[in-house]
């Protein structure tokens, strides 16, 4: 009986409580102005040029994603942007946010509205329309690497390849990544070199299946990074542990990999 | 020939050269289908400037993968 | 299937335009790029370039090894006050110039890529190695006929401090 009765009031409370944040929500609009790449590929004559959009933070969800999509819900539907999973796990809405390479989704919007956020496309990149941008070489090197097992022999029993506690450990950290490119495209080395250099989201699946131990390739898999382009354009600039959304590290696991090769 | 045509300008025409001849590989009845096609697209953008490089760089590009889907031998006619 | 050929050699083609022109060295000769930097069918693989373990790992161990090298060579002639026997500054000399040497190759691989310079490419790298060469002759002058780069640096030190004095 008091159970019920505690659970009522606390109930109440909440209400009360939701009905006061929305009317409060209502008296003041906090609009905030965001300025977005534009260009179109079906009026390829124009010139890209950057669009501002007012959006008011009260009736807005607390990522850049949420003011993206309110834009193209209510203020123009011509805006053109990757995404699907909005929780930072498919990797679609990789851009470039405020001078930064970062996920809309798990990008919060500064609560600033004295100042205005720039949205662009991924840096160095072909761009396809609006934010988005052209990543088939960077599909294309992701699949040079030969991302997945690869072996000679398969266990007797027929069952599954097994791995100890620790051997799987190692893949901590090299597994999460979801390939949205944000690291490649902010490496000044994958600016001027995309069309050889295999940039560090690329290398770090490269070591993720080095590393493996139920992977038998690893000669194989050395022998495609020994060249002047394909890893050593690396210069520990580091870009890309900076900026990586996840916050993976793939400049070390490229330094491993040069570790792993020096005495080859 | 009057004037020496740019870069880009031979790139152009080489372009279109390139997809009349893909046009040429397709059956007989649909042949006048795919070199309608390639005059109108082409004739769309007879007007950009021809300083303006970006552009046609970028109509290039796009067109060349457009080649490349629609020389695959599965493409038998087009609308 | 259409000519693969003919393709290729259209695709190389294009996009050697202005668009990249604000990106390379203006009076350098380049090569004609793919379109979109792409390479061959949108489903086919990357093809890395052929292995080389010069111009690979051990390029790379050259520049490790030669770095960790300096730090007590340049240490201990710092720390001797320029005092070093002859032995010891050649060595410094020689393992400087090596390092400085792979460092401009890795500038050069960088900058003037033979994908997009073609010979040029390898002009330059002509051009590093004989200045390098040139250096190397340069130290060998220095070690035997006055008295090497740590003198230079000493001297060039002392020289310094006496327009400061004059001043």
């Amino acid at each position: 009986m008091s159970m019920s009765g505690l659970l009522r009031t606390s109930f109440t409370r909440t209400a009360l409580r939701r009905g006061l944040a929305t009317e409060a929500g209502q008296v003041a609009p906090r609009l905030k102005t965001f300025k977005i790449y534009r260009w179109s590929p079906d009026k390829p004559t124009e010139k890209p040029r950057l669009q501002e959009f007012q959006v008011d933070l009260n009736k807005c969800g607390p990522m850049v994603l949420d003011a993206l999509l309110k834009i193209k819900d209510e203020q123009d539907g011509t805006l053109t942007l990757r995404r699907s999973c909005r929780e930072g796990i498919c990797g679609s809405c990789a851009m470039n946010i405020g001078g930064r390479n970062t996920l809309a989704c798990l990008c919060k919007i500064d609560p600033d509205t004295s100042k205005e956020s720039k949205i662009y496309p991924l840096p160095h990149m072909y761009v396809i329309k609006d934010l988005v941008p052209d990543l088939t070489q960077f599909y294309k090197q992701y699949k040079s690497v030969q991302p997945y097992l690869q072996r000679s022999s398969v266990p007797e029993d027929g069952k599954e390849i097994l791995q100890s506690v620790e051997d799987r450990k190692k893949l901590d950290g090299l597994y999460e990544c979801i390939l949205c490119a944000c690291c490649s495209t902010s490496c000044p080395s994958y600016w001027w070199n995309q069309e050889q250099y295999l940039g560090p989201a690329v290398l770090m699946q490269a070591y993720r299946w080095l590393i493996d131990s139920r992977d038998q390739a690893s000669k194989m898999r050395k022998e495609m990074l020994q060249n002047s382009m394909s890893l050593y354009r690396c210069h520990t600039i580091m870009n890309c542990t900076k900026t990586c959304p996840k916050g993976l590290n793939p400049g070390f696991a490229i330094q491993e990999i040069k570790k792993s090769m020096a005495l080859e | 020939m009057a004037k020496r045509l740019s870069g880009l300008q031979r790139d152009v025409l080489q372009m279109y050269r390139l997809c009349v001849r893909e046009a040429h590989k397709k059956p007989l009845a649909s042949r006048p289908n795919f070199l309608r096609y390639i005059r109108t697209e082409f004739v769309k953008y007879r007007d950009i400037p021809r300083k303006d490089f970006s552009t046609i760089e970028h109509l290039l590009r796009v067109g060349h993968r457009r080649l490349e889907t629609f020389a695959s031998p599965e493409v038998k006619d087009i609308h | 299937m259409f000519s693969k050929g003919l393709m290729q050699r259209q695709a190389l083609r294009t996009l050697h335009q202005t668009g990249k022109k604000s990106l390379t060295i203006p009076f350098l000769s380049t090569l004609p790029q793919n379109p979109g930097g792409v390479k061959g069918d949108v489903n086919e693989a990357y093809q890395p370039p052929s292995p080389s373990r010069i111009h690979g790992s051990l390029h790379w161990d050259f520049q490790r090894v030669t770095s960790v090298a300096l730090l007590p060579l340049v240490g201990s002639s710092l720390a001797a006050g320029g005092d070093v026997s002859v032995v010891a500054d050649s060595v410094l000399a020689t393992v400087l110039l090596g390092h400085i040497y792979v460092g401009y190759q890795s500038c050069i691989v960088d900058y003037i890529p033979a994908r997009v310079y073609g010979k040029n490419h390898n002009y330059a790298m002509y051009l590093l190695t004989l200045g390098s060469l040139f250096a190397l002759g340069g130290i060998y002058k220095l070690e035997t006929e006055e008295d090497g780069l740590t003198g230079v640096v000493k001297k060039l030190w002392t020289a310094k401090s006496a327009t400061e004095e004059k001043q």
